[in-house]
């Protein structure tokens, strides 16, 4: 597929050669820096084992750790075995108003955690309206849902989501005459779904739950915030890192290159896997959802209900919330107004929104222009450098934002590099931790791209350069363009690493509103939230009107 | 024992679409009975009522003399062969094989037995242990048809079997099918549009067009004496040239075409009148080309050597296009331009009803 394989140099490898440059700079060097501070002592300059030693022998670190798989395996089960009989019901039973059933699953996904986190606080928390109500009736004393079943209630309904999605995908991959030939064989009802539907979609559910398990494992808002005694490994180098009395360097760095040697754990176990048993499916005539009558269809609508209830609700006790009178600080007073508002979106000096959509803005144009070269690059220009292309530039995929963040501080804190505190190393932080995303969406719109189409450019007269610019990449565009729409819903919700990177004049809308859950003030965290979710539901809206479709993948 | 289907009057409807109107059709035990139509002729929606993934808004499905219409498809004991085969992709070939019978909770050595008799049938004994991804298409298909016959179903069912093979193999594999049927004597019904296919396998077509039976009969009947134009075009090439009767009181009847071509026609129905309009259907391959003498006046426009025939595209007088088709050793390639006279064969040649297209031949049905 390499037209010019004469030219050992061309244009192509200059491309490749530059962004090599640009990765190496903004990931493999940071994370080096990681893996040096971990393990040398700072006063002496010696190799020492101080720090590793430090985690695994005190019960007060290493149990963050066994916390943290804990919340996360619970998260993931629970997760997968709500999103597959979802998946299978919607997919299989005509739900009254599936369609928008379909977009608040997505918006409930989209929306980032700890925001989850703190409205379930508001429901179920110590003062919870929840809480308050069950302790009257009953005369009870129930402290509200902190720690280990906080967290995993908030995880598994945020992430439930991902299963459902990717198992719907794969539903519709499966051709409904294999339905049809295991009735006829005499094979129906419950069996049939265990011993056909399921084995089949099972790589895809494997390939899913993995994924929750990467995010969870590395989320770092909701434990922080519903964690609270109960602490996960994320929690412990954000609060290493930043405590203001002896934030620790090293010991910080040993933590990031602990979590990083699990998330390459699971992502490796995650490929093996994929590999493993994956069945190519297309599916001529795909499975209907059908309409039924009675009880089984009852009880189809209330679970699908209850869930997508569950699953929207956090948003909708924002928006609530966000309404609500209050004494301008922690206190509601009863009654509506528009206070929460005024404070947040109207009042002067806030450029928390432009902020957030000026960063976010600028790092999906980035992660567009490179995506599409990158793909394009290991895709159609197969190379040792774009293999190794390849290779580095999924890194970023199994970095926790956290570990990102606390890396490029201490790689770009000093001249000639001094980034630190400025909007770009917002932006290139955000550009480096989604770009994986939208590289992986553009090699699969390139691979549907026959590579005929840009011969026959060339032998109508076209240069290698013309053919890519007038007819691959006009091609790819509306495919990149839904991708990068999602992209951007998540960078302006990512905290994790924004947290650890923003000052003042580069607050992001999702940074307030941890900022403002941390100081009390639930109705401005409330205001700003309502914002991001309106964001969110415009674009995706788009992203719907853009590919006139009713499924996302991410 | 191979058992019978009666089909009397289903009606199948979509909504308010009426799909099939009142259709009728017996199989006979053991019979290849084929469903044959252009796409969109309701052969495949009639092959799934008979199963039961469609449901029947009117009318009786029969199968051995019982009615089958409200018995779930799992319990109606046939077998069927889907278009994609809809091979089990998690499952070996043998599991795919057993899977009918672990359902029928048939003791576990006896499945042994079974699957490795009927996997010989089919031949594909040696690729037991196979996933179906390592499978080639004609070995899927065989997995397939061995996993519809081994449940030892009473009707076997088959949707365009072979549509999604290539031609070589679609050959090879229609034999096999129909030496398989042949050896386990099952009544069986067979889904296609490609009428070759169809007249190498079948003891009987239905002709299907527009959820209508347009005719019922051997594929040699089918092809020499179709009841109506539709049939005619159908299955094979047919020229279909304007002509009138010619008749004088009592005796039998005469064809005249355009030009004054008259053939004297043994066979046509009694009911035909002097001056009747007609339709006359001749095969490409059953005029004889003449130099000179009785015939229709044409033109050679241009031919196709195909080694076996030719091909010739001719213009008649009245300038309607028609094709003709001579075999190799008749004689040398004609070359354009040339003027020729083609004679028809009475015995051979079909006629219709000018109006509503349908036989006017004695013993054809109406």
């Amino acid at each position: 597929m390499n037209y010019a394989g004469e030219k050992r140099f061309t244009i192509w490898s200059s491309f490749s050669l530059v962004i090599l440059a640009i990765f190496a700079l903004f990931i493999i060097y940071p994370l080096i820096l990681v893996l040096c501070k971990s393990v040398i002592d700072p006063q002496s300059g010696n190799f020492t084992m101080s720090y590793l030693t430090k985690f695994f022998t005190r019960k007060f670190y290493w149990s963050t750790l066994i916390n943290s798989l804990q919340v996360t395996a619970c998260a993931t089960l629970l997760a997968a075995a709500i999103g597959l009989p979802m998946a299978y019901v919607m997919r299989s039973v005509k739900i009254r108003g599936s369609g928008f059933l379909d977009i608040l699953i997505v918006i409930s996904y989209l929306s980032p955690p700890f925001i989850g986190a703190y409205a379930w606080i508001q429901l179920l928390g110590r003062n919870g309206v929840v809480t308050n109500w069950v302790n009257t009736i009953f005369g009870i004393q129930f402290d509200g849902i902190y720690g280990f079943a906080g967290i995993v209630l908030v995880f598994t309904l945020q992430s439930f989501p991902l299963v459902y999605m990717y198992v719907s995908g794969a539903l519709k991959n499966l051709d409904n005459s294999l339905n049809e030939a295991a009735e006829s064989l005499g094979c129906t009802g419950f069996e049939r779904i265990t011993k056909i539907i399921v084995p089949l979609v099972m790589p895809t559910l494997l390939a899913s739950s993995l994924l929750i398990f990467m995010r969870v494992f590395a989320d770092f808002g909701t434990p922080m915030l519903i964690g609270e005694g109960f602490k996960t490994i994320p929690v412990l180098i954000y609060t290493q890192f930043m405590s203001e009395v002896g934030g620790d360097d090293g010991f910080a760095a040993a933590l990031c290159v602990i979590v990083i040697m699990m998330t390459i754990l699971i992502f490796l176990a995650q490929r093996f896997l994929a590999n493993r048993n994956t069945y190519s499916m297309t599916a001529l005539k795909p499975m209907t959802a059908q309409k039924i009558t009675g009880v089984k269809n009852m009880l189809s609508h209330a679970f699908i209900y209850l869930v997508v209830g569950l699953a929207v609700l956090p948003q909708v006790v924002v928006i609530y919330t966000s309404f609500l009178k209050s004494n301008g600080g922690q206190v509601f007073t009863g009654g509506f107004a528009l206070q929460s508002y005024q404070a947040t979106l109207f009042s002067k000096d806030n450029d928390v929104i432009w902020n957030t959509y000026m960063l976010g803005l600028v790092s999906i144009t980035i992660i567009v222009v490179l995506g599409i070269l990158i793909s394009y690059l290991t895709v159609r220009k197969q190379s040792p450098l774009n293999s190794a292309l390849d290779m580095i530039t999924m890194f970023p995929y199994i970095i926790p934002g956290s570990v990102l963040g606390i890396s490029f501080l201490f790689a770009f804190n000093n001249p000639p590099l001094l980034l630190s505190g400025t909007a770009l190393i917002m932006i290139i932080s955000f550009a480096i931790r989604r770009m994986p995303y939208t590289i992986r969406s553009s090699t699969a719109i390139i691979g549907q791209i026959s590579p005929s189409m840009e011969e026959a450019a060339i032998s109508l007269g076209a240069t290698e350069m013309k053919s890519y610019t007038k007819v691959t990449v006009p091609m790819m565009m509306p495919g990149v363009l839904a991708g990068a729409i999602m992209s951007w819903v998540t960078v302006i919700s990512e905290l994790s690493s924004s947290i650890i990177l923003y000052t003042n004049s580069t607050q992001t809308l999702t940074v307030s509103i941890y900022t403002e859950v941390i100081r009390g003030n639930y109705g401005n965290a409330s205001a700003y939230s309502t914002i991001l979710t309106i964001t969110s539901i415009v674009s995706l809206l788009l992203f719907f009107k853009l590919t006139g479709k009713r499924d996302i993948s991410i | 024992m191979s058992v019978s289907i009666d089909i009397e009057e289903v009606v199948k409807k979509y909504g308010n679409d009426t799909i099939i109107n009142g259709l009728s059709l017996h199989v006979k035990p053991g019979e290849f009975f084929t469903l044959l139509g252009p796409s969109g002729c309701g052969k495949t929606t009639l092959l799934r009522m008979i199963i039961g993934f469609n449901s029947i808004e009117g009318g009786k499905i029969k199968v051995d003399g019982r009615v089958v219409n409200d018995i779930p498809t799992n319990n109606r004991n046939m077998g069927m062969v889907f278009q994609n085969y809809a091979i089990f992709p998690h499952m070996s070939v043998k599991e795919n094989v057993a899977f009918g019978l672990r359902m029928r909770k048939v003791p576990e050595n006896d499945i042994d037995k079974q699957v490795d008799e009927i996997l010989k049938i089919v031949k594909i004994d040696h690729l037991k242990d196979r996933m179906p991804i390592k499978l080639s298409g004609g070995q899927q298909q065989r997995v397939a048809l061995a996993r519809a016959i081994v449940i030892h179903p009473e009707v076997l069912l088959m949707d365009e079997p072979l549509s999604n093979l290539d031609a070589k193999l679609r050959v090879e594999m229609r034999n096999a099918i129909k030496s398989i049927q042949r050896q386990i004597n099952i009544t069986t019904v067979y889904v296609t549009h490609d009428q070759e296919e169809a007249l190498a396998i079948s003891d009987r077509i239905a002709i299907m067009h527009n959820g209508v039976i347009q005719q019922i009969d051997s594929p040699k009947n089918i092809y020499q004496r179709p009841v109506n134009t539709f049939v005619s075009t159908f299955i094979g090439l047919s020229n279909l040239i304007d002509a009138e009767i010619s008749k004088n009181q009592g005796c039998n009847a005469s064809i005249v075409f355009d030009h004054g071509y008259c053939v004297f026609m043994e066979n046509i129905k009694d009911t035909v009148k002097n001056g009747q309009k007609i339709l006359v259907s001749v095969r490409p391959e059953e005029f004889h080309i003449r130099s000179a003498g009785e015939g229709l006046k044409a033109t050679i426009k241009s031919s196709v050597f195909l080694g076996l025939t030719t091909h010739y595209f001719v213009q008649l007088e009245n300038g309607q296009d028609i094709q003709v088709i001579q075999d190799r050793d008749e004689q040398d390639i004609i070359p354009d331009g040339t003027t020729i006279i083609l004679a028809v064969n009475p015995q051979k040649i079909n006629v219709f009803h000018y109006e509503n297209k349908t036989t006017l031949i004695r013993g054809g049905k109406e």
